[in-house]
């Protein structure tokens, strides 16, 4: 069978040719064919989401994939994908549940919408009884052999989350602590980052993963280290308007906080990428999205203030000076006034008790010593 | 016309001291100042050189990477500096740039002095209450900038917890944004007190000697040079 290290290969140089499934199927149907591969069930539940990571997942529907779908995974429950509806449906959610505990991987696509127990969230019907996202997302990932949420509202909230988080959403890690997630972050999350780290599950068991719980064969490194134009970064030759060649820094791009793989294996069957196309990344990858990399152009977020105005960092602290500057100004002109800097700067530098001082005599060119009052 | 009078010293020094207003005494020994003038050096690169990372100025077109560099490296010299101060204020047993409860209390009065409200300031330690909250303040930041620093130094290889607890790269560069915003607002404050409050003071960072009104009950002819 195809090693570790193998695939771990086969994930890079996917990712420059833009082909990585169809280089991973003849190895994976040889290793089915030899009976090596134990098919894993994978379920998907939807909750707080726009299905947009499922959408993504459709650019890899190659006839490949199709491959990877009925040897290699079992795919029984997916809104999307399943060919049945209502309660057979659910029906076949509910037996993996039961009779494959611990063998089938969760599959978490959307925010975890808390408020009001979840109530605004249904996403199944059991005995005449609606049941929350909440609810199933942790009774199915207790028992899941591994949990893996993909797209940005699952792993951290996302936009479901963003600013003022009317719902409380929050990401799967959130309400299932005591298991592992596994993070496939973005918005939407690449298609070969879900496949692969599928694969990874199914071959190797649980990919090492980064600090905020992503597959780091995927999340290991910054946008900004890989980025085609960071030697115009380093020169410091920056772009000042959207659709310009040059580094997008200024303009607000997110690489440099950002992890993900993007600048080799980009988008749309490596067509294109975001920064391919002069815009700034927007880093949708991190936990934070899109609050903490919002306006996309520019380099910080908002400040939120109660009652719900938001100002630009750059203006806030741009304010904190001017205010600074005035009241230092006002503060001079009033010392000045009631002459308390004259006072200060007598008092603390005159060098002795009785300043000598001359005064004119009547007597021409008589000069003596004139007495000044003690400072 | 300049009457050359020879004098012999010690009677020269008598007339000096006779004529001196008030005591001269040390007050800021020689690595206070060393610490002083080299924090205050790094700080102005780390701080411009932190503002071009942040937003950089494209009629300077910098090298970047140099900037970085700078950046960095006098991070490491303030952190040298203070590392000194540190170490002397052990040794000498130095608590001056500790706030104390009794020196907060004297904060109201010291606040009405600087609006006016008070024809002088309140008695104070080495350091007046407001000093001492900024210089206190400024070291407990500098040392937050300088982990959040190196925390994205590091790329998320060490220090991980720290990006958990202040929630990604982007908090770490915010927090550190909002902290240079904050020396920038401080120190002008501190530069135009130390101007106009007590200008011996500002010679005692330089030469470390600082002229002290007379003591009382203490003859003024003594000036006293500890
Ligand atoms: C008083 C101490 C410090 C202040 C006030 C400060 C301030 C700043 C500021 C304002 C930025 C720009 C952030 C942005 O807008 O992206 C920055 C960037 C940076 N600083 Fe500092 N800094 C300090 C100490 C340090 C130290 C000690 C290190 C490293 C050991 C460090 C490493 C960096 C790095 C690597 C960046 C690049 C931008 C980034 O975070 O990605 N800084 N600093
Ligand atoms: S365009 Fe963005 S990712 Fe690329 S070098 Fe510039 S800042 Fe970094
Ligand atoms: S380039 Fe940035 S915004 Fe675009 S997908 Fe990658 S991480 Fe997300």
């Amino acid at each position: 069978m195809l090693s570790r290290r193998d695939f771990l290969k086969l994930v890079v140089k996917g990712a420059v040719l833009g082909n990585f499934s169809q280089l991973i199927t003849p190895p994976l149907a040889k290793a089915v064919a030899a009976g090596e591969v134990h098919k894993l069930p994978v379920v998907m539940i939807e909750t707080g989401t726009c299905t947009g990571d499922s959408i993504s997942l459709d650019n890899i529907w190659t006839p490949t994939f199709s491959d990877i779908l009925t040897n290699i995974l079992d795919w029984r429950y997916d809104w999307i994908m399943n060919q049945v509806q209502g309660q057979e449906a659910y029906g076949i959610l509910q037996e993996t549940y039961e009779k494959m505990p611990h063998e089938y991987i969760l599959i978490v696509q959307g925010s975890m919408i808390q408020r009001d127990n979840g109530h605004y969230n249904h996403v199944g019907y059991e005995n005449g009884k609606l049941i929350t996202g909440i609810e199933l997302v942790r009774r199915i990932g207790l028992k899941a052999k591994y949990v893996v949420a993909i797209g940005s509202c699952a792993t951290y909230g996302g936009p479901v989350s963003g600013y003022p988080n009317p719902t409380q959403s929050t990401g799967v890690q959130n309400i299932l602590p005591e298991r592992r997630v596994i993070n496939v972050s973005g918005c939407p999350a690449h298609p070969d980052w879900i496949v692969g780290t599928l694969l990874h599950l199914a071959l190797y068991g649980e990919p090492e993963l980064e600090k905020f719980g992503r597959p780091k064969l995927f999340y290991g490194e910054t946008v900004h280290n890989r980025c085609p134009r960071r030697r115009f970064y380093d020169q410091g030759i920056f772009a000042t308007a959207i659709g310009q060649k040059e580094c997008l820094f200024r303009i607000g791009c997110k690489g440099p906080v950002t992890y993900s793989d993007c600048p080799i294996r980009r988008w749309n069957d490596r067509y294109n990428w975001p920064i391919g196309c002069n815009t700034p990344c927007i880093g949708c990858t991190e936990p934070g999205y899109p609050d903490l990399m919002s306006p996309f152009t520019s380099h910080f977020p908002d400040i939120p203030f109660p009652g719900g105005t938001k100002v630009n960092t750059d203006s806030f602290g741009l304010g904190v000076l001017g205010l600074t500057s005035v009241a230092i100004t006002g503060h001079v002109v009033t010392s000045l006034y009631k002459g308390r800097i004259q006072k200060n700067l007598l008092k603390t530098s005159a060098k002795t008790n009785h300043r000598p001082a001359l005064k004119k005599a009547q007597a021409f060119h008589k000069y003596w010593l004139k007495k000044t009052n003690k400072i | 016309m300049k009457h050359s009078v020879k004098l012999r010293k010690p009677l020269l020094k008598q007339l000096k001291a006779d004529n001196l207003k008030g005591r001269i005494i040390q007050s800021q020994p020689i690595w206070v100042r060393i610490f002083h003038w080299g924090f205050a050096i790094s700080l102005v690169v780390i701080i411009s050189t932190g503002l071009q990372l942040h937003k950089p100025a494209h009629f300077l077109a910098l090298n970047f990477s140099k900037v970085l560099v700078a950046h960095i490296v006098f991070s490491w010299f303030a952190l040298g500096f203070l590392v000194l101060r540190f170490t002397d204020a052990l040794i000498r047993k130095d608590d001056s740039l500790i706030p104390k409860i009794r020196d907060l209390k004297h904060f109201p009065k010291l606040m009405a002095y600087y609006f006016f409200l008070r024809s002088s300031p309140p008695p104070a330690r080495k350091y007046n209450s407001g000093q001492l909250l900024i210089y206190f303040s400024w070291f407990l930041v500098f040392l937050l900038a300088s982990f959040l620093g190196l925390a994205s130094y590091w790329q998320g290889e060490h220090l991980i917890w720290v990006w958990h607890l202040v929630g990604g790269f982007q908090m770490i560069r915010w927090i550190k944004f909002i902290i240079s915003i904050y020396f920038l607002a401080t120190i002008p404050v501190h530069i135009y007190l130390s101007l106009t409050e007590d200008i011996s003071r500002l010679q005692a960072m330089v030469t470390g000697y600082e002229r002290k009104p007379p003591m009382k009950n203490e003859s003024k002819n003594f000036p006293r040079i500890k």
